[in-house]
């Protein structure tokens, strides 16, 4: 098992109704995450990629009920630790970039102070040294003139903008060993998502990060990964290299979602 | 359903309170609330055939009894029967309150959603004028139209109930306008442009077809919960009124007006004549807030997360 | 920017008041019909009551007396009050310090007690502190406040003997200090009477508590609902995410973010109170503006009655004027 960071074994679960009554999402889900492998988890919506994600930082909806699983991080079940040592890993070992990067953020706090608030729960020290870390920040991502940008607030930031900030803060401010992104190029326009896909992975392939990228957009995932988990009603489809399912997918789920998106005649 | 209704069925709010009729899931709070006020309701009907004593004779007791097996509730300073009067007195509280929140509904939500739906110069000048409107202290108004109005009116409308009733359901209902006014307003200027009412349109239904069949009934959840807690708000305006003194004869047994007369009784140590009127009210009142609460969480698409 | 928008929502403040003027002008005096009667000794003669309409400024047609009242009111005039025979501007000064007064201690009650529950109840959602706050709220809510003072009364007063009966803002035959700001919290100190600061703040208690009490209720429920909804957004997820613990989770965000709706909420109760506790003040016999809108509505006091709702209105208008002023300086996003 090694060059596994994270193993998700058989993790299965339901949404509890208000009314008590269950229904179950997820069966018997199973997958690795390479060390320093970007991996694409893709299916289309309520395919329940995102609910696995979440389920990894432990920050699941609180109506979502596990039934059986575990999930493996360094070979630690993380389904099995408390609140406290969740609390320990989140940000500083494991972390998350969500979608819509503009509600994703607090729309009272600046956007430096928010990355600031973050250095210093990670890092420690003070104020203005957290200050300057998040600037600096905000510059690797590539936002000009990120000292104004810092004393700003979120809405005032465009989308494709928020989501460097939040890639900002999930990879640069935290050290993670792993980041997983939430559909992150979703809802941006298609310049912007080349944009922001080419930082994720200069991220990836610089800093050795091990990256999980979940997404519906088979477009994306083609040219950047190295490893693809194909997700369909709350099963494991296919696993393999990207190289395989895209020129060999075996499952008629796969093929159809290649199809769809006519990547077949470009891996062929 | 001919085609022209069915187009309003497809849209999203809609569905969730279907779903939610076929399936009541009632919450403590509606479960509360709900039986209060069936009961408060029960106990007004009761009143009208059967009452422990006659809630308007004085002399019955010595004046002052305290609580007692005779009489469970005491008596007040006249020696009237507390828990008749009590009774009795739901049929004001309720009475009063569900009249007026029904006619401000009704007439509310009307100009409301005439001026949401055409929108342009008629919703500007309604708006500003329900500003104006409302920039009036309400209790203020309500205290100046009551005390004044009378007995004028009464030559119009003859009511076994009484003269100052009517004026003080009028009253309220009128305060109660403007706010009904501007959340119908709201809900139905905000759905005007969505589809289903494009759709609506399309298929031939004239503009206030449009507006009450389709769009309205879509707005159901918020003002049902909306409504019930502007009746919590009634009843309280209603207890004060006739803790004021206004609109009513001093001897109605409505429960403002007997908190009011029992104020002296606090002062020497017979509280109980002041106490229950105000129990009575803060279930009348209680009762309405929670199913107003249990309402909105219902019909709040938000919930189905 | 944010300087035209202040304006344009002060300018607002001129038509409105005009709007209330002119309604309460007309409102009471087709409502309220002819106060001669109340102020004509019971045998006077047709002549003495003309004599006396026309004192009272009654003689004229109506329109002409509602544009003498604008006119007078343009030099800030509001007239003379039948009742106490001096001008209304200056009764409506007397009496606003001791509405504010009140209003200010028993609206800081309300929030020191209010907000706090409101963040208990939020934390443990669900649990029994919530259910308790809940419960106390919606007593706080759906009882009227003049039955919250009479049973305060009963209990501290009539009982326990541990406060002093409602007899208004000092003991009866008391002297008040010279007046400086009308504020007796503050004159008596200024005058350098200690004891009789404690009188006064003796007297103060109950209604205070009142106030306290029913204001404490709406903050709460308003606190923890901004709350809960805060805690289920997507920012909080975030913060969540990058590991920040439950105290700043709590403290540090999310209730600065449901101070938001709380802020509108308290802007709304304060315009009220400010405009005068009716039902409060006859309770405990204080001497502020509610008092004195009742006896006019009473007398017909039409000078009084107009002065006293221009000045509740103006209240109104100008609380909700300070808590949209204040919105933009709490919420960045109406500033854009």
């Amino acid at each position: 098992m090694s060059g596994e960071l994270l193993e998700i074994e058989n993790y299965s679960g339901a949404f509890r109704s208000p009314t008590g009554e269950l229904t179950p999402v997820l069966h018997e889900v199973s997958y690795r995450l390479k060390a320093g492998a970007l991996t694409a988890v893709v299916g289309e919506t309520g395919s329940g990629k995102s609910l696995v994600a979440l389920s990894v930082l432990g920050i699941q909806p609180p109506s979502f009920v596990r039934s059986s699983g575990r999930i493996l991080f360094r070979g630690v079940d993380l389904l099995g630790l408390d609140e406290k040592a969740m609390r320990k890993i989140r940000g500083a070992e494991i972390s998350m970039v969500f979608q819509d990067a503009r509600a994703a953020l607090n729309p009272v706090f600046t956007v430096g102070r928010q990355l600031a608030d973050v250095y210093q729960l990670q890092h420690g020290g003070g104020r203005s040294a957290a200050m300057k870390q998040a600037i600096e920040a905000l510059r690797r991502v590539s936002i000009p003139e990120p000292a104004r940008r810092a004393r700003q607030y979120p809405h005032e930031f465009s989308g494709g903008m928020a989501q460097r900030a939040m890639i900002a803060m999930a990879a640069l401010i935290c050290e993670p060993s792993l980041l997983i992104l939430d559909e992150p190029t979703t809802g941006l326009d298609v310049t912007i998502q080349s944009d922001i896909m080419e930082l994720i992975t200069d991220l990836c392939r610089v800093g050795g990060l091990t990256t999980c990228l979940i997404t519906h957009d088979l477009g994306i995932v083609a040219e950047t990964c190295d490893e693809v988990v194909v997700m369909n009603a709350g099963r494991v489809v296919e696993t393999g290299s990207a190289q395989a399912i895209f020129t060999q997918p075996q499952d008629p789920y796969t093929r159809r979602l290649l199809a769809a998106s006519q990547l077949v005649e470009a891996a062929a | 359903m001919s085609p022209r209704d069915a187009v309003g069925e497809i849209s999203p709010e809609l569905g969730a309170i279907r779903q939610v009729r076929r399936r009541p899931k009632l919450s403590w709070s509606m479960r509360i609330g709900g039986a209060v006020l069936i009961f408060y309701v029960a106990v007004a009907l009761i009143s009208l055939v059967w009452t422990p004593y006659d809630p308007l004779t004085p002399g019955i007791g010595d004046g002052y009894d305290a609580p007692s097996a005779a009489f469970l509730l005491g008596t007040d300073r006249l020696g009237s029967d507390m828990l008749s009067r009590l009774m009795v007195g739901a049929r004001y509280n309720l009475g009063i309150t569900l009249t007026a929140v029904t006619i401000a509904l009704c007439i509310g939500t009307t100009i409301g959603v005439i001026a949401g739906y055409h929108g342009g110069a008629i919703d500007t000048v309604v708006l500003r004028a329900v500003e104006i409107f409302q920039a009036f202290p309400g209790l203020l108004f309500a205290m100046l139209v009551v005390q004044a109005v009378g007995p004028g009116i009464v030559m119009l409308v003859v009511q076994a109930v009484g003269p100052g009733i009517v004026n003080v359901i009028l009253v309220l209902s009128f305060v109660g306008i403007p706010d009904y006014l501007r959340l119908a307003r709201g809900e139905i200027h905000s759905r005007r442009s969505w589809q289903y009412a494009e759709a609506a349109r399309m298929v031939g239904n004239p503009p206030w077809r449009v507006a009450f069949r389709h769009l309205l009934p879509n707005s159901i959840g918020p003002l049902l919960a909306f409504t019930s807690i502007n009746a919590a708000f009634v009843a309280l305006i209603t207890a004060s009124l006739g803790f004021l003194g206004l609109g009513l004869g001093p001897n109605t047994p409505e429960w403002g007006n007997m908190i009011a007369r029992g104020q002296d009784g606090v002062m020497t140590g017979q509280w109980w004549v002041s106490f229950f009127p105000g129990l009575a009210i803060l279930g009348l009142t209680g009762a309405f807030y929670l199913l107003g609460d249990a309402i909105s969480d219902l019909t709040d698409p938000r919930r189905r997360r | 920017m944010r300087a035209r928008m202040i304006l344009r929502r002060l300018l607002w403040v001129f038509p409105v008041a005009f709007g209330v003027v002119t309604l309460t002008f007309f409102m009471a005096r087709v409502f309220n019909g002819d106060p001669t009667e109340l102020y004509a000794p019971p045998e006077a003669t047709d002549a003495l009551r003309a004599q006396i309409r026309a004192q009272l400024g009654l003689a004229d047609p109506l329109p002409v007396q509602y544009f003498h009242y604008l006119a007078e009111l343009l030099r800030f005039n509001l007239g003379t009050s039948f009742t106490t025979g001096q001008s209304v501007a200056s009764d409506l000064s007397d009496r606003l310090p001791a509405t504010l007064e009140l209003g200010l201690v028993g609206l800081t009650l309300g929030i020191v007690v209010g907000i706090p529950l409101g963040v208990i109840a939020a934390v443990n959602r669900e649990r029994w502190p919530d259910f308790l706050v809940r419960g106390a709220t919606l007593s706080g809510m759906a009882l009227p406040q003049f039955w919250v003072g009479l049973v305060l009364i009963g209990i501290f007063f009539v009982n326990l003997h541990l406060l002093p009966g409602p007899v208004g803002r000092l003991p009866i035959g008391v002297a008040l200090p010279p007046r400086v700001t009308g504020f007796l919290l503050i004159d008596t100190l200024l005058a350098g009477e200690p004891a009789l600061w404690w009188l006064s703040v003796r007297q103060l208690a109950l209604p205070a508590l009142t106030l306290g009490f029913s204001t404490a209720a709406p903050i709460a429920r308003v606190t923890r609902s901004a709350m809960v909804e805060a805690m289920q957004s997507d920012y909080i997820r975030t913060a969540i995410a990058m590991g920040h613990g439950r105290r700043v989770v709590w403290f540090r965000y999310s209730l600065r973010n449901a101070l938001l709706p709380v802020v509108t909420l308290i802007g709304g109760i304060a315009g009220h109170i400010f405009a005068g506790a009716v039902l409060l003040e006859s309770i405990f016999a204080w001497p502020g503006l509610g008092q004195y809108a009742l006896q006019a509505i009473e007398r017909s006091d039409f000078a009084a009655l107009q002065g006293f709702v221009i000045y509740a209105s103006l209240l109104y208008v100008l609380a909700f004027l300070l808590v949209d002023i204040l919105y933009m300086f709490i919420d960045p996003r109406t500033r854009a």
